[in-house]
């Protein structure tokens, strides 16, 4: 029944891309599980698209929509702590699908990086959704966008680091969500053995 | 980069390159707000660690970098456009340059690679340039190839590579698109482009105006779209896939686990609460290489999967 939402009204056979990049983004700032699969999708619709007509109107209007969000960011962090962080999850999804020749776009890595310079800040780390997704999407993107650029990476974790130590309003969990993720970079984005056992085995006394 | 800093619409005071370990208080110094949102004053008494300085503020906490001049206001999409051509470039270079040498030390039975085939004429030994003779500033081989990609992007090209295979193109009948890396002047360039695209209106779509850039914005669905219609999703009903014939079944199955893995966790029970998309390749029933896409929108029946 939803099919129709898509069909340009000017030639109902053919499928409006650009609609269809907004839907997208919609749902994406709504549902955090679909944010974090849209990536895919968008990926195999650009391919799609390029391969088909040769063209790019998705990419481009799903670029500029997120660009509009992102301006958007701390209104939208107002508003509600669940659409900022489904925002940043989106955003970080996006750059980890949608890769130019196999690179990820140098265009989005100061605005991944605006994000997560957010979620470090003070009144952020008190916030255990807003430390969670901060780690989530480290644990996703955290080695390429070093590689994009390692001094921002270094100066987050000097916040993430200093939050850890002198923050008092930290909850347990978040602060326990940030040891790991300072320990995971250590690790050069990986967990040791004894790591992972400390952090996610079951314990049984 | 200094001086993109000057161009770019977010001015940063941070001046990375200084001791970049300090903490918490390095970025406080350049911080517009406080911590608890509110603009920070030139003026304001301040915890300790924290900015006093009064010099404007930044909107984003990191300092942009760039290739070269940007223009005041940039929009993602152009952006990551730029970048794409820029990488398209480099990589046609890459193999461009590889295709030279090749052409220098030829050897048998080597595997002739698919790329770009704006600059095959490398292994005609009266062209081939030397290698100090390619072009090779990037400016200038970036908009060369936006030329060459406005030709590309019309239906007349489409119909001519659909309808002459490279092999049987001869030399001087057929159009051939000019080789990027070759030196030529600027009005030597735009010359060979603009016969080039003259060449290409032979083959221009019978009896139809203005096909000389074509964005096509819309995908056709043309005959699959009677039969979508009938099947198309909604939440009640057990099986939401319009999927037609055996081979397109396969390639949608394909396409659709790729873009939608399905969860284990989620039970039967808790269908009804998620919404999700799904992508259906469709493959033209005359073309045959055609796909047209559909994006469907519906309730996620996990019953409904058992059919693939």
């Amino acid at each position: 029944m939803l099919l129709f939402l898509f069909l340009s009204p000017s030639d109902p056979g053919s499928v409006d891309l650009e609609k269809v990049s907004n839907v997208i983004v919609d749902q994406s700032l709504k549902d955090q599980i679909f944010s974090r699969e849209a990536g895919r999708i968008c990926f195999t619709i650009v391919q799609a698209e390029a391969k088909q007509t040769n063209g790019n109107v998705f990419r481009r209007n799903l670029l500029n929509r997120l660009q509009q969000e992102f301006k958007a960011r701390e209104e939208t962090r107002k508003r509600s702590t669940h659409e900022w962080v489904c925002l940043v999850s989106f955003i970080c999804n996006i750059f980890d699908y949608l890769k130019v020749n196999n690179m990820p776009m140098m265009a989005l890595v100061h605005p991944v990086y605006d994000c997560l310079f957010r979620l470090a800040q003070s009144d952020a780390l008190k916030n255990e959704e807003e430390v969670d997704c901060l780690v989530l999407q480290l644990h996703g993107i955290g080695d390429q966008l070093e590689k994009m650029n390692l001094q921002l990476m270094d100066e987050l974790f000097n916040l993430l680091r200093d939050g850890f130590l002198l923050q008092e309003d930290l909850s347990s969990m978040g602060r326990l969500l940030l040891l790991e993720i300072l320990e995971f970079r250590a690790g050069g984005w990986t967990l040791s053995e004894t790591a992972q056992k400390y952090y996610y085995s079951e314990v049984t006394d | 980069t200094m001086s993109a800093h000057q161009k770019y619409r977010y001015e940063n005071d941070c001046k990375p390159d200084e001791n970049r370990n300090k903490g918490a208080s390095r970025w406080s110094q350049c911080r517009k707000r406080g911590a608890d949102g509110s603009l920070r004053t030139s003026h304001a008494v301040e915890e300790p660690g924290k900015c006093s300085q009064s010099s404007r503020r930044p909107e984003s906490f990191t300092t942009p970098e760039s290739e070269g001049p940007v223009s005041r206001v940039k929009n993602w999409g152009d952006e990551v456009e730029a970048e794409e051509v820029r990488s398209n470039v480099q990589r046609d270079a890459h193999r461009y340059r590889r295709r030279i040498l090749e052409a220098d030390f030829p050897q048998r039975d080597r595997k002739i690679s698919s790329g770009s085939s704006d600059s095959r004429d490398s292994r005609d030994s009266k062209e081939s340039p030397a290698k100090g003779d390619i072009e090779s500033d990037e400016a200038t081989l970036i908009r060369r190839q936006k030329q060459i990609n406005y030709g590309k992007n019309t239906l007349a090209y489409d119909r001519y590579i659909k309808e002459i295979p490279k092999h049987l193109r001869q030399p001087g009948v057929h159009p051939k698109t000019p080789n990027k890396f070759k030196k030529y002047s600027r009005r030597s360039w735009d010359q060979q482009i603009k016969l080039w695209r003259v060449k290409l209106h032979a083959w221009d779509p019978p009896a139809e105006e203005g096909n000389d850039v074509q964005q096509i914005e819309e995908i056709d669905l043309g005959e699959i779209m009677d039969f979508e219609l009938d099947v198309e999703c909604s939440g009640d009903t057990e099986s939401p896939c319009p999927i037609s014939s055996g081979a397109s079944l396969a390639l949608a199955e394909v396409i659709f686990t790729i873009c939608y893995p399905i969860p284990s966790k989620i039970s039967s029970n808790s269908i009804s609460q998620y919404f999700h998309f799904f992508l259906f390749l469709m493959i033209d029933f005359c073309g045959g290489n055609f796909p047209c896409y559909v994006l469907g929108y519906t309730h996620f029946v996990y019953t409904a999967f058992d059919n693939f």
